[in-house]
């Protein structure tokens, strides 16, 4: 049986974080509102199992990920479901870091994306992130590593400093 | 710590914070609309299926195009149940296709010579239109992307290619409830080819299927997909059908029993090939009924453009 209060707790504790992860994750807001929505979708759809999961939070930014590298088979359905209860509030247009950074993370594997959104977004250590991904730490310096190296040959400005990979350790 | 990236993820997430999600009742209210949409029109595939087995494949499509019952009511019963789509009716046959006559009796066939004129574009009319009845009001989105699914890291006719577009076109069975979520989604190109050489693509794509009967699904450890080329229906000047096979998996990538299917055909006409590849729904399989029909939409497309 699942506990509709349980998951409304897990929604609203749980959701702005998540929805920050999607945005560096898949990079379009729009975009993000909607697997973030699919992913709580699927949550609420197997809360009776998984709100006993240990770690419930990481199942969701899994299926946010996955959801990001397949997106066009997936989130039209979500979006044609969103679009029948009127469009979204109206927001100001992103600052202009936020734009260049998402252009800047469009262009690097996903695999990069979510790992410097866990580690930006909510201080991961790389054992976490590394346990999380399902890979080993090494792997997980590397990608950071990578990544902000592309960032920076991509936003000119970032200091050569930034790139070493110990600081990120 | 890197100073200038931190503030540019801080700045991300204060942009992000404005916009809104739903109201947490609300999006259960969705999810569990979608699950009885789903449960509703697996049945009714499972049942299509079921009918075409028995009678051939015009029955088939007459019980997609049946219209659905009431939602089942047991849908928060199964809420963790795997998409409920049924299996595919993809022909069973093993024998490979193989490369059709011309359609004008006795004439060359049009990949030893160039059309008449060989496009140097490709216009929206190029691509077919669903019916109403399949159409999900989302649209078409042309965006870049693969028009072959992987195939052993073969690229047939890559190296050929005049101009290309491609689109990613979701769609709906007939009958289907107004709210469901769509049954299927198309990725179609429609690739120009350099004069001439538009029958060795096709010639390459069989080979390249028949090079790689199986193969390890990227990103799921284990996983492994097969592919087959299938005899069927010809359409254009010549068309290539295959299928592939991968196991069904849930939202974590465990397998969970059952079968995903996807066909994917290559229909050419003078220099120009269309590729529809079904590339299925939340893990739905393809339509054979719904695929041959679009098949021939996409076929009669091209030769209306090109004519």
């Amino acid at each position: 049986m699942r506990d509709a209060n349980s998951f409304d707790d897990f929604y609203r504790s749980t959701s702005a974080r998540t929805l920050r992860y999607g945005r560096a994750v898949a990079g379009d807001s729009g975009e993000a509102q909607d697997l973030v929505q699919e992913a709580y979708a699927r949550a609420w759809r197997q809360w009776g199992r998984l709100a006993a999961h240990p770690a419930p939070e990481a199942w969701l930014r899994l299926v946010i990920s996955r959801l990001a590298s397949d997106r066009w088979r997936r989130l039209r359905g979500w979006r044609l479901a969103a679009s029948r209860t009127g469009p979204p509030d109206d927001v100001g247009p992103p600052g202009e870091d936020t734009v260049l950074l998402v252009g800047a993370l469009r262009q690097l594997p996903a695999r990069h994306r979510q790992a410097l959104a866990l580690h930006y977004l909510f201080d991961m250590p790389v054992e976490e992130i590394a346990r999380e991904a399902g890979v080993p730490t090494g792997t997980v310096k590397s990608w950071l590593s990578r990544g902000r190296a592309r960032l920076a040959e991509l936003l000119p400005g970032l200091a050569a400093e930034e790139l070493e990979v110990d600081d990120v350790a | 710590m890197s100073r200038e990236l931190s503030r540019l993820y801080r700045a991300l997430a204060a942009d992000t914070d404005a916009r809104a999600l739903p109201a947490p009742g609300l999006l259960r209210q969705r999810a569990d609309r979608r699950v009885r949409n789903r449960v509703t029109l697996g049945a009714l595939a499972t049942a299509a299926l079921v009918a075409g087995t028995a009678v051939g494949a015009q029955v088939l499509l007459g019980g997609a195009e049946t219209p659905p019952g009431p939602p089942a009511g047991t849908a928060t019963a199964a809420p963790s149940a795997p998409p409920t789509s049924g299996p595919p009716a993809p022909s069973p046959s093993s024998s490979p296709s193989t490369t059709a006559p011309s359609r004008t009796a006795g004439g060359p066939t049009a990949s030893a010579r160039p059309t008449a004129a060989t496009p140097t574009s490709i216009p929206d009319r190029a691509f077919f239109a669903l019916p109403a009845a399949n159409d999900t009001g989302t649209g078409n989105e042309f965006v870049p992307g693969p028009v072959l699914p992987e195939l052993c890291g073969a690229r047939p006719g890559e190296a050929r290619v005049a101009v290309r577009r491609a689109r990613t076109l979701p769609f709906k069975l007939a009958g289907a409830a107004a709210d469901a979520v769509p049954d299927g989604s198309y990725r179609q190109s429609v690739t120009v080819y350099r004069p001439g050489r538009a029958g060795d693509v096709l010639r390459e794509l069989r080979q390249a299927v028949r090079n790689c009967p199986r193969q390890a699904v990227p990103d799921a450890p284990g996983v492994t997909a097969t592919q087959r080329l299938l005899d069927g229906a010809r359409y254009g000047e010549e068309s290539v059908l295959f299928e592939i096979r991968t196991p069904y998996r849930d939202v974590n990538g465990e397998p969970v029993g059952g079968e995903e299917v996807h066909l994917v055909r290559a229909v050419r006409v003078g220099d120009v090939v269309t590729v529809l590849w079904e590339q299925g729904w939340e893990g739905s399989s393809t339509d054979r009924a719904q695929f041959e029909a679009d098949s021939r939409r996409a076929a009669e497309a091209i030769e209306r453009w090109l004519s």
